[in-house]
């Protein structure tokens, strides 16, 4: 089942001689189960393709549909339940709240959304990702692999079925990040959800189904050859 | 109220100032509400007293007591179900052998009639030049059996009881009979039942239906008191001010919440970003602000009621609960609606840029 599916969406901003078109006319499909990297170097449309296919913004043409629902049909409000419905984001810029300890970052969520994680799996989580002991601190407490942390255990909290990261192991040295994307990996598999990651380590991509290259907006599906795991 | 409660947990120092701000600023609501009370009562507690529902003056006084006058026999001919002669005139007194002056309202009333004061120390006047007083000039070093000297008059009169809560006017009330405000007013008594007195009140919820004789005027006791001279302009200075600051307090609180809210414009993009509703968000700012104006006003209410125990007597401040209670809310809620100026700017957060999309 494809969780995603972008059809033939592109994004232009500004126009006449100041016209960028930060996104050329894509497909692209997420099927559950399915761990996407999308490689690229800074400015090439990434961060557009990455709110694009989150429901943050809509594209200039063409549809996006999370679960076989069109985002681009949909209002504001309407976009804003499906993120929290349906997509988790981990951002580059941490997405913690810093008057917030750890476990309240995760209380809010409960606040907005029903269906969350038990207690039981978050602290299954929490462990696998090794901040069990930081639920009491605030993120200014926290060192950059911490929040990174902390940001992936928020997203995936509220169970989305599919995952957007920008630079998930940006902050993480390499033990980390490698455990980082085997719980990234695990996560998608288990559950069968689809997870879109965004980075320019190639490291990485031998946890991932697919890659994709992205170019001045130009998106291309590469030959993973660092595959090593077979679904 | 979750994020608003954490956010104050987490930033003490900076909430604390702004409710300092706002207990400032309900301590002066509260502290001007009890002034405007106090000067109120100072005019009409000993009217409030008497417990009547309208009076009837000469037509030609202005709805002023003092300045009005009618004939007994006109006041006999009004059938009201229950009324009280009153004769009165403003005067200074003064204790006899010393410097002590006190303005007065020496009113006179027949014993029998509703107008009769409750005695709290001493007994009531049985003769001509003897007075009830006001309880307050008791605490002018006035006292039970203290010989009076009048302004402009050769009458002497003595206090033989007290009487609480009898301002008029600002001055101090000096019960007595009609036939000694006679003797000052035009130097000798009239007979009994005959000559001049000021009005005559009235107990009588219907007394719109009475009909009087043209020379004369009824009118509702409320109407009388916003009569007296200086009543109405210093309530409605007085409340002027505290309408005014209730209109400072939502811009200031306003602004701050604005301020803090373009503070936390990218933290509220990334709520939005993950799906969390410019509604909840709204919600959140409203709850603190109340959270923060609820602990200015209880604040405001500790200080002011200490301020009540400490200030002197001669400061004319009565501070009532309901009225404070009132004032309270209504300061919390003007300060709610403050926060509206930051809704426009929430609802416009676009969750793209704040995150660097």
């Amino acid at each position: 089942m494809s969780i995603l599916q972008i059809q033939n969406a592109s994004k232009i901003y500004g126009s006449g001689h100041t016209q960028v078109n930060a996104l050329k006319p894509t497909h692209f499909i997420a099927e559950s189960g399915e761990l996407i990297a999308v490689i690229g170097p800074s400015g090439s449309g990434k961060s557009t393709f990455l709110t694009i296919a989150g429901g943050l913004q809509k594209p200039t043409e063409g549809s996006v549909l999370i679960n076989d629902q069109d985002v681009t049909k949909l209002n504001e409000r309407k976009r804003s339940r499906i993120r929290l419905r349906e997509v988790g984001f981990i951002l580059q810029a941490s997405n913690l709240i810093p008057y917030l300890t750890v476990e309240n970052q995760f209380r809010l969520l409960d606040k907005v959304k029903k269906g969350n994680m038990k207690p039981n799996e978050t602290e299954n989580l929490l462990k696998q990702l090794g901040i069990e002991d930081l639920v009491k601190k605030y993120p200014a407490d926290l060192s950059g692999g911490e929040k990174q942390r902390v940001a992936i255990a928020k997203a995936l909290y509220t169970k989305p079925s599919l995952l957007l990261a920008d630079e998930p192991t940006a902050s993480l040295d390499s033990n980390r990040a490698f455990e980082v994307m085997s719980i990234l990996s695990l996560e998608v598999k288990e559950k069968n959800k689809a997870a879109i990651m965004v980075t320019h380590d190639h490291r990485l991509t031998k946890y991932c189904d697919k890659v994709f290259t992205i170019v001045d907006g130009q998106l291309s599906q590469t030959v993973n050859e660092d595959q090593t795991e077979t679904p | 109220m979750f994020l608003a409660w954490n956010e104050m947990k987490s930033a003490k120092l900076r909430f604390l100032l702004i409710i300092g701000v706002l207990t400032l600023m309900s301590y002066l609501v509260f502290l001007l509400s009890g002034l405007a009370n106090g000067l109120a009562e100072l005019n009409r507690e000993a009217v409030d007293q008497w417990g009547a529902d309208a009076i009837v003056l000469s037509d030609e006084s202005n709805i002023n007591l003092p300045q009005s006058s009618m004939t007994i026999q006109a006041a006999q001919n009004i059938s009201a179900k229950d009324k009280a002669q009153i004769a009165q005139i403003l005067l200074v007194a003064r204790k006899s052998g010393t410097k002590i002056k006190e303005s007065v309202a020496i009113t006179g009333i027949q014993k029998d009639q509703f107008l009769m004061p409750k005695i709290s120390e001493g007994r009531a006047f049985t003769t001509n030049n003897e007075v009830v007083a006001d309880d307050s000039l008791k605490a002018d070093g006035l006292k039970i059996g203290d010989q009076l000297n009048i302004s402009s008059s050769n009458q002497k009169l003595i206090i033989v009881g007290f009487t609480k809560n009898a301002k008029f006017n600002a001055a101090s009330v000096l019960y007595t009979t009609q036939s000694t405000v006679q003797k000052i007013k035009y130097g000798k008594a009239n007979a009994s039942g005959k000559g001049l007195i000021n009005g005559v009140v009235l107990r009588d919820p219907n007394f719109a239906h009475l009909k009087v004789n043209s020379k004369l005027k009824l009118t509702p006791i409320e109407t009388f008191i916003e009569n007296m001279p200086g009543y109405t302009p210093q309530k409605i200075s007085l409340d002027f001010m505290i309408y005014f600051l209730f209109v400072i307090v939502s811009v200031t609180i306003g602004i701050f919440l604005y301020v803090l809210t373009i503070q936390k414009v990218s933290i509220f993009g990334v709520m939005k970003a993950q799906g969390i509703s410019s509604g909840f968000l709204i919600r959140s700012v409203m709850a603190q602000t109340f959270l923060l104006a609820l602990f200015g006003v209880v604040v405001g209410f500790v200080l002011t009621t200490i301020t009540g125990l400490f200030l002197p007597a001669a400061v004319p401040i009565q501070l009532n609960l309901p009225a404070l209670l009132v004032y309270g809310l209504i300061f919390i809620l003007v300060a709610t609606l403050g926060s509206l100026f930051s809704v426009q700017t929430i609802v416009k957060i676009d969750p793209v840029q704040a995150i660097g999309g």
